[in-house]
């Protein structure tokens, strides 16, 4: 066992709950025989990872999680597809949590992340060990077969980079999502991120690509404002049952099933913008 | 009844465990070994009767058809498993290509218009894949191949000889198997992974640490073995039962990791390979060290019958 691994762990037990450890144990992913699985994920890691997300998501973000236990299935395949904002992907990392946390047995969203990430140093990793893999569609395909829960940003980077005045509009909606899950059977689980649209309002964008990101973006503030999350799961699209494998392959389709997970996104997102007391309360 | 074995590359290390695995196959005939070196300075094989060692010069097209159509007619050659291939890296320029790939195209050709042969098993490397952070982390045999013209040559004869054979699938009258193997951690076949592990101090790119798959020489003479009972042509991946991640694989073999910023790393092997000979160039593994790239091997499972079983015997602690 590596050294990092070894104080990874020791870090989580003394940082984790007792129960939360144990409950930790009911991980289920498919070991390729070191411990990792063959993208990386560590179990370790992903306990170090609630270890150090938790404070931020209980005491800065202060998140409260909507639906989360009943829209996630047990087991089997199916795709989270949510808003994406905030100029840095603290959106992710916090339903990574709250999926973590809400399922029983713990299920690992496998966030599917541009391509530029895995190739930033030390934060490509650190994710891959978390569970994120690389945008490609072979990537995305091998683990709707084994039956992994992914987490998808239809938006990509035009709505993790999209200005403050357009905050809770869905920017340009892809359908790669949707025909994986028709393809794979897999159900469709929209989410609603409140509070991360207004984290980090974006004024403007340095046109120089940095350690593989496309631009800088410049914020005000230039770190997250402890804004109040609110995440918002609906109940699953089941392209797994209103759709057969081929209907993958036919582009109305797609984006018939495509328009119907922005709709059910966008309904959260106005649900949870009106319901909320306020941007920080 | 039992089919006879044509192996050429049999004194090098793989070929050699090869050769004594048919022979301890009762269902393999007559084994043909083929080297490069005479018999008495080649690996020592028992005296067996189904056996027979012969010394041949594969880039000479002439001499091969007097191997085909000569002794391996005799013995009732139906399976060739053409696994000689120049080890080095460091190895380049037309003797090399000629070896690598002209000998397998040469071959091939040959075997197509053999009266007893039914079966070419071309024994290929990973090292043909493409690995960068757009493509995905498992490999499938549909993988993008390393096509780049800035390749090494050790790759690009790879690629050569292995889509010369992917070619003649269905072309040819044989049943052509290509075994697309992962990378063999062993002493001798040529790994660039052992010569990096050879070192007691082995720096890495900082930041990084991809997963890798290795083989152990065990497990490829097993796919090897079974490729020759296949009835189904194709390209199969051949994984090891090792998937870790570099730094692990480091510590695992005993050594000390050292991560260092990614521009120090080709100035540095490149002087460890000019000072003390080894044969690890980073230029050549730059993005593997980067990126992920595990082979797939469920066609493997499902057609060859294949499952890793042998684990690398890792002589370091943990």
């Amino acid at each position: 066992m590596s050294l990092s691994l070894d104080l990874a762990r020791l870090f989580a037990e003394r940082v984790l709950p007792a129960e939360e450890v144990e409950r930790l144990k009911g991980l289920r992913y498919a070991d390729a025989g070191h411990g990792y699985d063959a993208f990386g994920l560590h179990p370790d890691m992903v306990k170090l990872g609630e270890a150090l997300l938790g404070p931020i998501y209980d005491k800065y973000f202060r998140v409260t999680s909507y639906g989360c236990a009943e829209a996630i299935p047990v087991t089997g395949p199916a795709v989270i597809a949510s808003n994406h904002s905030g100029a840095l992907p603290i959106d992710g990392a916090m339903i990574w949590l709250d999926v973590l946390r809400h399922t029983s047995p713990p299920r690992i969203a496998r966030a599917v992340a541009d391509h530029f990430v895995p190739m930033l140093p030390l934060i490509g990793t650190f994710f891959a060990r978390g569970g994120m893999v690389g945008g490609s569609r072979g990537n995305a395909r091998t683990l709707l077969e084994a039956g992994e829960l992914l987490l998808i940003f239809p938006e990509g980077v035009p709505g993790i980079s999209k200005a403050f005045k357009d905050r809770y509009r869905l920017q340009d909606w892809r359908v790669g999502h949707v025909e994986l899950a028709i393809r794979h059977g897999a159900p469709v689980i929209p989410v609603g991120v409140v509070g991360s649209e207004e984290q980090m309002p974006q004024i403007g964008r340095i046109p120089i690509q940095f350690a593989g990101a496309p631009f800088i973006p410049v914020t005000l503030p230039p770190f997250p404002m402890p804004v109040h999350y609110h995440i918002h799961y609906g109940a699953p699209i089941r392209t797994d049952r209103d759709y057969r494998p081929e209907h993958a392959d036919d582009p109305a389709a797609v984006r018939e099933a495509a328009a119907r997970v922005k709709a059910a996104v966008q309904a959260l997102l106005d649900k949870g913008v009106a319901e909320r007391p306020g941007i920080f309360a | 009844m039992s089919r006879g074995v044509l192996v050429t590359g049999a004194d090098a290390p793989i070929g050699e465990r090869f050769v004594r695995a048919l022979l301890a196959d009762p269902s393999v005939g007559r084994v043909l070994a083929v080297g490069s070196r005479p018999l008495d300075e080649a690996m020592p094989f028992e005296d067996e009767r189904r056996l027979t060692y012969l010394s041949v010069n594969l880039t000479r097209e002439r001499r091969v058809h007097e191997l085909l159509f000569g002794p391996a007619r005799d013995l009732g050659v139906e399976v060739v498993v053409h696994t000689a291939m120049g080890g080095s890296a460091a190895e380049q320029g037309k003797a090399v290509h000629a070896m690598n790939v002209s000998a397998t195209r040469d071959l091939l050709a040959l075997c197509e218009r053999h009266p007893t042969i039914k079966t070419f098993v071309l024994r290929s490397y990973a090292e043909v894949y493409q690995v960068q952070a757009d493509l995905p982390v498992l490999i499938g045999e549909d993988h993008p191949l390393n096509l780049s013209p800035n390749a090494p040559q050790y790759v690009r004869d790879r690629v050569e000889a292995d889509l010369h054979a992917c070619v003649r699938m269905g072309l040819s009258p044989l049943r052509i198997v290509v075994l697309r193997c992962a990378e063999v951690l062993a002493p001798g076949t040529g790994s660039q992974l052992f010569d990096y592990l050879e070192s007691p101090v082995c720096l890495r790119p900082i930041g990084y640490d991809p997963m890798l798959n290795v083989l152990s020489a065990k497990d490829v003479v097993e796919a090897m073995r079974m490729a020759v009972h296949v009835q189904e042509q194709g390209v199969f991946n051949v994984p090891g039962f090792d998937t870790l991640p570099l730094s692990l694989c480091i510590q695992k073999w005993g050594r000390l990791a050292i991560p260092v910023p990614g521009a120090w790393m080709t100035p540095l092997y490149r002087w460890r390979r000019q000072l003390r000979g080894h044969d690890f160039s980073y230029g050549m593994n730059r993005r593997r060290f980067h990126y992920s790239g595990v082979l797939d091997g469920r066609r493997a499972r499902t057609v060859l019958g294949y499952t890793p079983g042998a684990p690398i015997d890792w002589p370091g602690l943990g």
